[in-house]
């Protein structure tokens, strides 16, 4: 009984996690303050889930599920090129908000309110993955993929690039650099990885509706990246466990759920005030927002 | 069909330039995206709720009560929170990130106390509609209509006239030289917060008698008032204003061509589409977006 | 090498450049003078492409860069010191200079795939330049944690080391304490020595008159003298332009 909470706790790090960091390239590293992430982790939910009942092969739904998020990224970045800051975050909210109404409205697609329900198992190669455990080792697989990938990006010296755009970007232009393009693979590398996030959340919960991707989901993610420090992949994965775990462990002392939602956000809130306040480079990260 | 469009057009608008003008003047004043601005329209609401529906209190002295709290919640975010990150020379959008947390802090907080299930406040909500100009109103539509355009009225008449609202631009426009000007900035800082959210204290009371309230609709609520303070001109009064009674209308027109579904997303779109082409809004002053 | 011919640009009722034409002299250093609002940087903004230009042309090696993006005219050879310091400040001295050097770092795949190609290349000019510039010691310190005059080599440092044609130098010795000035004089001048083509904008008239081989003098948006320091010197309409009259 305890191992099985354990293991659905460990699924949903994983999970967090692989979001967590693709936000964090694009903020921490890109210094695109992209509001909106949840839209890309929601497409690639949908994205999985609707190939996967049209019976394609789940590898290739997840590769598609971080690939379509990909092209709304692309697109994302054209018109937001020019905005800064605050700006920039309200514009993506606005960004967030079109995508969640779509999947609300668009009813022929994406059955609306009413969700889909029924989201197979992954079949890997012939192997069923029909237990959490073995569950787990595929979000483990995936998870450790991803951030050993991302940790070369941002050792490689584009990775070193992204961040030179985000610290000035004129100063980029100066120096030749195309600072569009770069802004825009950076975009477009942190919607794949949400995407990868959207499809293994949508196959291990088997349901979705619009109310997982609404905008303000946002908020733990950002609170996972600040507080473990911005540009830093190593204070995001601390930050993304041990804010998944204070909730559970309130879980475990026996809190009632309905108490244990607002909970939950109320201290993610407080921390995330007290970390701006008082320690804005969080556990691990080597900048500040500007 | 037309007049009926038009007058939930002003309905809704008013109470978005209410929530806009609180809004802008707190922007205007402090130079950031007071996010959380949302979540005190809403904490309105409930404390009226609280004061009139669960403890009973007359429903004037409630109204009085509330504006007066929701000033003070305002008041303590400032105090507490940004000024705070003031001190430690925060940009705008670090002090964007901890709005955003205050906001979820409070609507949890409201979630707690009052839990999920929407509540209705009954006073002035069962009367007919009226038929006025060709259009169907509620004489509660026609309070908020009134009371929007007379308190932003003296809103603005507050602005320009008063030395409060002299100081106020004063500060917006340079603080550096109000202070050697012996203007003090804080007291400046915490008054747009007090009277910023007086306003937002009386947009959700009639929020609140309009609507059935639930604690989540801060976000939404702040989004629409912000895009309306965008259209017009975020860092001008009376320019948010205009663009609130705007969106107000061209959202309910714009439910004549799409769906009802659509209605929210026609604000964000609108609020996409500004924040690209006209930041400024259609009455701003420059602000200028970075190149 | 680099030509501008009748630039104007207003900002609302301002006429910042009103007709501005000078033709820089190749292996030289060129210093552009003039008092405040004179016009200058807004000059520099238009040949680097931060300013988009209401009249005239611009020509870089005869080539017309009037309507280039300031990446592509960076590309094209012109190097840029601005007069704000505008490091990466989060990243090291050596990881600023890499972003310059470094002419692939955009390729994304060719970076993830073979992240060390040209490193050893890259470490010797590198390091070289930090030795031209005597701020090896700054090599691996964050951008962000040094002191002004510290900044301002290490941007000149980046500015050198970015394969260039021409450099244009915003100020570089504005607030900077007596020995960085000396040094950066002496720095130019081996620059010179080496044949670069250098413009720099500077209100410290010392330095200026003494590094510079070709003045250009400006006065509300216009050029009105060119010549030597000597000529400059005893020009009265420049003399009439900064004293006023």
């Amino acid at each position: 009984m305890i191992s099985a909470y354990l293991i659905h706790v460990a699924i949903i790090i994983c999970i967090d996690l692989v979001l967590a960091l693709s936000l964090q390239i694009s903020i921490g590293y890109a210094g695109l303050l992209n509001f909106g992430h949840i839209a890309f982790f929601g497409i690639g939910a949908y994205t999985s889930a609707l190939l996967t009942m049209q019976g394609v092969p789940w590898i290739i739904a997840l590769l598609c599920a971080g690939i379509i998020p990909m092209f709304f990224a692309y697109l994302l970045s054209i018109p937001t090129n020019r905005l800064k800051g605050d700006y920039l975050a309200l514009a993506t909210m606005g960004f967030s908000f079109v995508i969640y109404a779509l999947m609300l409205n668009w009813n022929s697609l994406t059955k609306g309110p009413l969700g889909i329900p029924g989201i197979t198992k992954p079949i890997i190669f012939g192997l069923k993955i029909s237990n959490n455990l073995s569950f787990l080792i595929l979000a483990l697989v995936i998870t450790g993929l991803t951030y050993s990938i991302l940790h070369k990006i941002v050792k490689s010296p584009f990775g070193n690039l992204l961040q030179a755009t985000r610290d000035d970007e004129d100063a980029a232009k100066a120096l030749g650099k195309n600072t569009f393009k770069i802004k825009t693979i950076g975009l477009m590398i942190s919607a794949f990885f949400a995407g990868i996030a959207g499809s293994l959340y949508a196959h291990y919960i088997t349901f979705i509706d619009p109310s997982s991707f609404a905008m303000m989901m946002i908020i733990p993610i950002v609170c996972m990246i600040i507080i473990g420090g911005l540009a830093s992949l190593k204070g995001t994965f601390f930050a993304t466990i041990i804010l998944v775990i204070i909730p559970e462990i309130l879980r475990f002392v026996g809190m009632p759920s309905s108490i244990l939602g607002p909970a939950r956000q109320i201290i993610y809130a407080l921390i995330l005030i007290i970390i701006l306040i008082y320690q804005p480079k969080g556990f691990f990260g080597k900048v500040v927002l500007n | 069909m037309f007049m009926q469009l038009l007058a939930n057009g002003l309905i809704a608008g008013a109470i978005y330039a209410l929530i806009a003008a609180g809004f802008s003047l707190i922007y205007k004043t402090n130079k950031f995206v007071h996010f959380a601005h949302g979540s005190v329209i809403v904490a309105g609401g409930y404390l009226l709720y609280l004061f009139y529906s669960l403890i009973g209190i007359n429903f004037w002295i409630s109204v009085i009560l509330t504006i007066i709290s929701t000033a003070l919640v305002g008041l303590l975010l400032n105090y507490i929170v940004y000024a705070k990150l003031r001190e430690r020379k925060a940009s705008p959008t670090i002090m964007l990130i901890a709005s955003v947390g205050l906001l979820i802090l409070i609507e949890s907080l409201v979630l707690l106390i009052f839990s999920a299930d929407a509540k209705t406040i009954g006073f002035l909500k069962v009367a007919k509609g009226i038929s006025l100009f060709g259009a169907i109103i509620t004489p509660l539509q026609i309070v908020i209509i009134i009371t929007a355009i007379l308190l932003l009225g003296f809103l603005l008449w507050l602005m320009k006239n008063s030395s409060l609202g002299k100081a106020m631009r004063a500060v917006s426009d340079d603080k550096n030289l109000s202070e050697v000007l012996g203007i003090n900035t804080k007291k400046i800082y915490n008054y747009s917060f007090i009277i910023g959210s007086a306003i937002a204290g009386i947009a959700g009371i009639l929020v609140a008698l309009e609507q059935n309230l639930e604690p989540s609709m801060g976000s939404n609520l702040m989004i629409k008032g912000f895009t309306g303070a965008i259209i017009g001109g975020v860092s001008s009064v009376p320019g948010a204003i205009l663009g609130a009674f705007l969106l107000g209308i061209v959202e309910n027109f714009g439910i004549w061509f799409l769906p009802s579904g659509y209605k929210d997303a026609i604000a964000f779109g609108l609020l996409f589409i500004f924040l690209l082409f006209k930041p400024d809004g259609l009455l701003g002053i420059k602000k200028g977006i970075k190149k | 090498m680099l030509e501008i011919k009748n630039l104007k640009k207003y900002f609302g009722g301002i006429k910042a450049v009103d007709g501005c034409s000078f033709k820089l002299s190749d292996n030289k250093i060129t210093a552009l003078i003039g008092p405040n609002g004179a016009g200058k940087s807004t000059v520099f903004n238009l040949i680097s492409g931060f300013e988009k230009k209401d009249k005239g042309k611009i020509f870089l090696s005869s080539q017309d860069i009037t309507e280039l993006k300031p990446y592509q005219i960076s590309k094209l050879g012109l190097s840029r010191v601005f007069q704000k310091s505008r490091l990466f400040n989060n990243l090291t001295v050596k990881e600023n200079l890499l972003i310059s050097i470094n002419k692939d770092n955009t390729q994304f795949w060719n970076n993830l795939l073979y992240p060390n190609k040209n490193k050893k290349l890259f470490e010797e000019k590198i390091t070289d330049v930090l030795k031209l510039l005597n701020i090896t010691k700054m090599k691996n310190h964050i951008a962000g944690d040094l002191s002004f005059g510290q900044k301002r080599l290490v941007e000149l440092a980046r500015a050198i080391i970015l394969p260039h044609k021409i450099l244009i130098l915003d100020e570089p010795v504005a607030g900077v304490n007596p020995k960085i000035r000396k040094d950066i004089m002496k720095i130019l001048s081996i620059l010179k020595k080496q044949g670069e083509t250098i413009l720099l904008i500077e209100h410290d008239m010392y330095f200026t008159l003494n590094i510079s081989d070709h003045i250009i003098v400006m006065d509300e948006g216009k050029v009105i003298a060119e010549g030597t320091p000597a000529q400059i010197k005893k020009n009265k309409k420049v003399l009439e332009a900064y004293l006023g009259d």
